[in-house]
Protein backbone atom coordinates (compact mmCIF):
# COMPACT_ATOMS: atom_id res chain seq x y z
CA UNK A 1 0.00 0.00 0.00
CA UNK A 2 2.85 2.37 0.91
CA UNK A 3 4.58 1.68 -2.41
CA UNK A 4 1.31 2.27 -4.28
CA UNK A 5 0.81 5.61 -2.49
CA UNK A 6 4.40 6.62 -3.28
CA UNK A 7 3.80 5.76 -6.95
CA UNK A 8 0.60 7.84 -6.95
CA UNK A 9 2.39 10.82 -5.37
CA UNK A 10 5.20 10.54 -7.94
CA UNK A 11 2.56 10.37 -10.71
CA UNK A 12 0.97 13.62 -9.52
CA UNK A 13 4.38 15.30 -9.14
CA UNK A 14 5.53 14.38 -12.64
CA UNK A 15 2.18 15.48 -14.10
CA UNK A 16 2.53 18.83 -12.32
CA UNK A 17 6.11 19.10 -13.63
CA UNK A 18 4.86 18.43 -17.17
CA UNK A 19 2.63 21.46 -16.81
CA UNK A 20 5.02 23.74 -14.96
CA UNK A 21 8.24 23.27 -16.96
CA UNK A 22 8.92 26.00 -19.53
CA UNK A 23 10.86 23.76 -21.92
CA UNK A 24 8.29 21.76 -23.91
CA UNK A 25 10.68 18.88 -24.54
CA UNK A 26 11.19 18.41 -20.82
CA UNK A 27 7.42 18.64 -20.31
CA UNK A 28 6.86 15.86 -22.84
CA UNK A 29 9.46 13.68 -21.17
CA UNK A 30 8.01 14.18 -17.69
CA UNK A 31 4.60 13.31 -19.15
CA UNK A 32 6.15 10.08 -20.43
CA UNK A 33 7.56 9.34 -16.98
CA UNK A 34 4.10 9.97 -15.48
CA UNK A 35 2.62 7.48 -17.99
CA UNK A 36 5.28 4.95 -17.03
CA UNK A 37 4.36 5.32 -13.36
CA UNK A 38 0.66 4.98 -14.20
CA UNK A 39 1.48 1.81 -16.13
CA UNK A 40 3.30 0.39 -13.09
CA UNK A 41 0.29 1.28 -10.91
CA UNK A 42 -1.94 -0.59 -13.39
CA UNK A 43 0.34 -3.63 -13.21
CA UNK A 44 0.13 -3.59 -9.42
CA UNK A 45 -3.70 -3.49 -9.65
CA UNK A 46 -3.74 -6.81 -11.54
CA UNK A 47 -4.41 -5.15 -14.88
CA UNK A 48 -1.43 -6.18 -17.04
CA UNK A 49 -3.11 -5.42 -20.39
CA UNK A 50 -4.00 -1.88 -19.39
CA UNK A 51 -0.45 -1.45 -18.04
CA UNK A 52 1.13 -2.69 -21.26
CA UNK A 53 -1.08 -0.38 -23.34
CA UNK A 54 -0.35 2.57 -21.08
CA UNK A 55 3.42 2.07 -21.22
CA UNK A 56 3.79 1.13 -24.89
CA UNK A 57 1.18 3.43 -26.42
CA UNK A 58 0.90 6.43 -24.12
CA UNK A 59 4.48 6.57 -22.80
CA UNK A 60 5.94 5.52 -26.16
CA UNK A 61 3.85 6.54 -29.14
CA UNK A 62 2.26 9.71 -27.78
CA UNK A 63 5.62 10.98 -26.52
CA UNK A 64 7.11 10.43 -29.97
CA UNK A 65 4.19 12.35 -31.52
CA UNK A 66 4.66 15.20 -29.04
CA UNK A 67 8.41 15.42 -29.69
CA UNK A 68 7.80 15.36 -33.45
CA UNK A 69 5.30 18.21 -33.15
CA UNK A 70 7.66 20.20 -30.92
CA UNK A 71 10.43 19.77 -33.50
CA UNK A 72 8.15 20.78 -36.39
CA UNK A 73 6.70 23.86 -34.72
CA UNK A 74 9.80 25.40 -33.17
CA UNK A 75 8.31 24.69 -29.72
CA UNK A 76 6.22 27.84 -29.76
CA UNK A 77 9.06 29.92 -28.34
CA UNK A 78 7.23 33.11 -29.27
CA UNK A 79 4.28 32.37 -27.01
CA UNK A 80 4.40 34.50 -23.88
CA UNK A 81 2.67 32.82 -20.97
CA UNK A 82 1.05 34.97 -18.31
CA UNK A 83 3.63 35.56 -15.57
CA UNK A 84 1.29 34.89 -12.66
CA UNK A 85 0.41 31.36 -13.81
CA UNK A 86 3.44 29.54 -12.38
CA UNK A 87 3.33 31.58 -9.16
CA UNK A 88 -0.35 30.96 -8.53
CA UNK A 89 0.00 27.23 -9.20
CA UNK A 90 1.47 26.19 -5.79
CA UNK A 91 -1.27 28.11 -3.97
CA UNK A 92 -3.95 26.55 -6.18
CA UNK A 93 -2.38 23.13 -5.71
CA UNK A 94 -2.28 23.29 -1.90
CA UNK A 95 -5.82 24.71 -1.64
CA UNK A 96 -7.10 22.06 -4.05
CA UNK A 97 -5.43 19.23 -2.11
CA UNK A 98 -6.87 20.48 1.20
CA UNK A 99 -10.39 20.77 -0.24
CA UNK A 100 -10.02 17.42 -1.99
CA UNK A 101 -8.86 15.75 1.24
CA UNK A 102 -11.75 17.24 3.21
CA UNK A 103 -14.31 16.14 0.61
CA UNK A 104 -12.88 12.61 0.54
CA UNK A 105 -12.94 12.48 4.34
CA UNK A 106 -16.60 13.48 4.39
CA UNK A 107 -17.38 10.95 1.66
CA UNK A 108 -15.69 8.02 3.45
CA UNK A 109 -18.05 5.03 3.64
CA UNK A 110 -20.89 7.06 2.14
CA UNK A 111 -20.62 5.84 -1.44
CA UNK A 112 -22.49 2.55 -1.49
CA UNK A 113 -20.75 -0.42 -3.00
CA UNK A 114 -23.09 -1.88 -5.60
CA UNK A 115 -23.45 -5.59 -5.92
CA UNK A 116 -21.05 -6.92 -8.46
CA UNK A 117 -20.14 -10.21 -9.97
CA UNK A 118 -16.90 -10.75 -11.79
CA UNK A 119 -17.59 -12.04 -15.30
CA UNK A 120 -16.49 -15.60 -15.98
CA UNK A 121 -13.39 -16.29 -18.01
CA UNK A 122 -10.34 -14.16 -18.57
CA UNK A 123 -9.64 -10.79 -20.12
CA UNK A 124 -9.90 -12.19 -23.64
CA UNK A 125 -13.50 -13.37 -23.13
CA UNK A 126 -14.51 -10.07 -21.56
CA UNK A 127 -12.95 -8.00 -24.36
CA UNK A 128 -14.05 -10.11 -27.32
CA UNK A 129 -17.45 -11.32 -26.08
CA UNK A 130 -18.61 -8.85 -23.46
CA UNK A 131 -17.33 -5.64 -25.06
CA UNK A 132 -17.63 -6.42 -28.77
CA UNK A 133 -19.24 -3.05 -29.53
CA UNK A 134 -16.27 -1.33 -27.89
CA UNK A 135 -13.97 -3.05 -30.37
CA UNK A 136 -16.13 -1.91 -33.28
CA UNK A 137 -16.00 1.61 -31.84
CA UNK A 138 -12.22 1.39 -31.49
CA UNK A 139 -11.84 0.39 -35.13
CA UNK A 140 -14.10 3.27 -36.19
CA UNK A 141 -12.12 5.74 -34.06
CA UNK A 142 -8.78 4.54 -35.44
CA UNK A 143 -10.07 4.85 -39.02
CA UNK A 144 -11.45 8.32 -38.27
CA UNK A 145 -8.05 9.32 -36.86
CA UNK A 146 -6.17 7.98 -39.88
CA UNK A 147 -8.49 9.72 -42.35
CA UNK A 148 -8.39 13.02 -40.49
CA UNK A 149 -4.58 12.99 -40.38
CA UNK A 150 -4.49 12.15 -44.11
CA UNK A 151 -6.94 14.98 -44.83
CA UNK A 152 -4.94 17.45 -42.76
CA UNK A 153 -1.63 16.62 -44.46
CA UNK A 154 -2.82 16.22 -48.04
CA UNK A 155 -0.88 18.07 -50.69
CA UNK A 156 -2.65 21.13 -51.99
CA UNK A 157 -3.46 21.44 -55.69
CA UNK A 158 -1.75 24.23 -57.59
CA UNK A 159 -4.96 26.15 -58.31
CA UNK A 160 -6.09 26.04 -54.67
CA UNK B 1 -16.67 1.18 -1.29
CA UNK B 2 -13.39 0.23 0.35
CA UNK B 3 -11.07 2.82 1.85
CA UNK B 4 -8.44 2.22 -0.83
CA UNK B 5 -10.88 3.46 -3.46
CA UNK B 6 -11.04 6.87 -1.76
CA UNK B 7 -7.25 7.14 -2.00
CA UNK B 8 -7.42 6.57 -5.76
CA UNK B 9 -10.37 8.95 -6.04
CA UNK B 10 -8.33 11.59 -4.21
CA UNK B 11 -5.36 11.27 -6.58
CA UNK B 12 -7.56 11.14 -9.69
CA UNK B 13 -9.25 14.35 -8.54
CA UNK B 14 -5.82 15.97 -8.08
CA UNK B 15 -4.78 14.96 -11.61
CA UNK B 16 -8.03 16.28 -13.11
CA UNK B 17 -7.69 19.49 -11.08
CA UNK B 18 -4.10 20.09 -12.23
CA UNK B 19 -5.12 19.42 -15.86
CA UNK B 20 -8.08 21.80 -15.64
CA UNK B 21 -5.91 24.54 -14.10
CA UNK B 22 -3.42 24.31 -16.97
CA UNK B 23 -6.23 24.20 -19.54
CA UNK B 24 -7.64 27.44 -18.15
CA UNK B 25 -4.37 29.35 -17.77
CA UNK B 26 -1.83 28.27 -20.42
CA UNK B 27 -1.58 29.83 -23.89
CA UNK B 28 0.74 27.50 -25.77
CA UNK B 29 -1.29 25.00 -27.82
CA UNK B 30 1.09 22.08 -27.12
CA UNK B 31 0.99 22.87 -23.41
CA UNK B 32 -2.81 22.82 -23.53
CA UNK B 33 -2.63 19.41 -25.09
CA UNK B 34 -0.26 18.17 -22.39
CA UNK B 35 -2.89 19.37 -19.91
CA UNK B 36 -5.53 17.28 -21.69
CA UNK B 37 -3.22 14.27 -21.39
CA UNK B 38 -2.84 14.82 -17.65
CA UNK B 39 -6.64 15.02 -17.36
CA UNK B 40 -6.96 11.77 -19.31
CA UNK B 41 -4.53 10.08 -16.91
CA UNK B 42 -6.78 11.01 -14.01
CA UNK B 43 -9.81 9.56 -15.78
CA UNK B 44 -8.13 6.26 -16.67
CA UNK B 45 -6.77 5.90 -13.12
CA UNK B 46 -10.28 6.38 -11.72
CA UNK B 47 -11.80 3.89 -14.20
CA UNK B 48 -9.36 1.14 -13.31
CA UNK B 49 -9.33 1.80 -9.58
CA UNK B 50 -13.13 1.62 -9.44
CA UNK B 51 -13.03 -1.76 -11.17
CA UNK B 52 -10.26 -2.85 -8.81
CA UNK B 53 -12.17 -1.78 -5.71
CA UNK B 54 -15.28 -3.65 -6.84
CA UNK B 55 -13.34 -6.80 -7.64
CA UNK B 56 -14.24 -6.53 -11.32
CA UNK B 57 -10.96 -5.47 -12.84
CA UNK B 58 -11.46 -7.24 -16.18
CA UNK B 59 -14.26 -5.01 -17.48
CA UNK B 60 -12.47 -1.91 -16.18
CA UNK B 61 -9.35 -3.06 -17.99
CA UNK B 62 -11.27 -3.45 -21.26
CA UNK B 63 -12.67 0.07 -20.81
CA UNK B 64 -9.21 1.51 -20.10
CA UNK B 65 -7.81 -0.14 -23.24
CA UNK B 66 -10.66 1.41 -25.27
CA UNK B 67 -10.00 4.76 -23.63
CA UNK B 68 -6.29 4.60 -24.51
CA UNK B 69 -7.08 3.81 -28.16
CA UNK B 70 -9.45 6.78 -28.34
CA UNK B 71 -6.80 8.94 -26.66
CA UNK B 72 -4.16 8.03 -29.25
CA UNK B 73 -6.49 8.81 -32.12
CA UNK B 74 -7.35 12.13 -30.50
CA UNK B 75 -3.68 13.00 -29.99
CA UNK B 76 -2.75 12.19 -33.59
CA UNK B 77 -5.58 14.31 -34.98
CA UNK B 78 -5.03 17.21 -32.61
CA UNK B 79 -1.28 17.36 -33.17
CA UNK B 80 -1.86 17.36 -36.94
CA UNK B 81 -4.28 20.25 -36.42
CA UNK B 82 -1.70 22.08 -34.28
CA UNK B 83 0.94 21.73 -37.03
CA UNK B 84 -1.55 23.10 -39.57
CA UNK B 85 -2.41 26.01 -37.29
CA UNK B 86 1.31 26.75 -36.91
CA UNK B 87 1.77 26.78 -40.68
CA UNK B 88 -1.12 29.23 -41.00
CA UNK B 89 -0.39 31.65 -38.19
CA UNK B 90 3.37 31.02 -37.59
CA UNK B 91 2.58 30.86 -33.92
CA UNK B 92 1.31 28.44 -31.29
CA UNK B 93 -0.41 31.16 -29.29
CA UNK B 94 -4.00 30.21 -28.65
CA UNK B 95 -5.06 33.89 -28.53
CA UNK B 96 -4.13 34.34 -32.18
CA UNK B 97 -6.72 31.76 -33.13
CA UNK B 98 -9.42 34.20 -32.04
CA UNK B 99 -8.33 36.53 -34.84
CA UNK B 100 -8.82 34.04 -37.68
CA UNK B 101 -11.06 35.30 -40.44
CA UNK B 102 -12.46 33.41 -43.39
Amino acid sequence: MILQTALLIALVLFSALAILLRDLLRSAISLAVASLLLGIIFFRMNAPYAGVFEISVVAGLITVLFILTIALTNAGEEVREAKAVNWVFPVFFIVFIVIDGLVMKSLLQKVPSLATAAPPGGFREVLWQGRTMDLVGQIAVILAGVFSVLALFRKRDKHE
Amino acid sequence: MSNTWYLYLFFSAVLVGVGLYALLTKRNLIKLFIAIEVLAKGVSLLLLSTGFARGNVLVAQALVVTFIVVEVSLVATALALIINVYRHTKSLDVRKLAKLKG
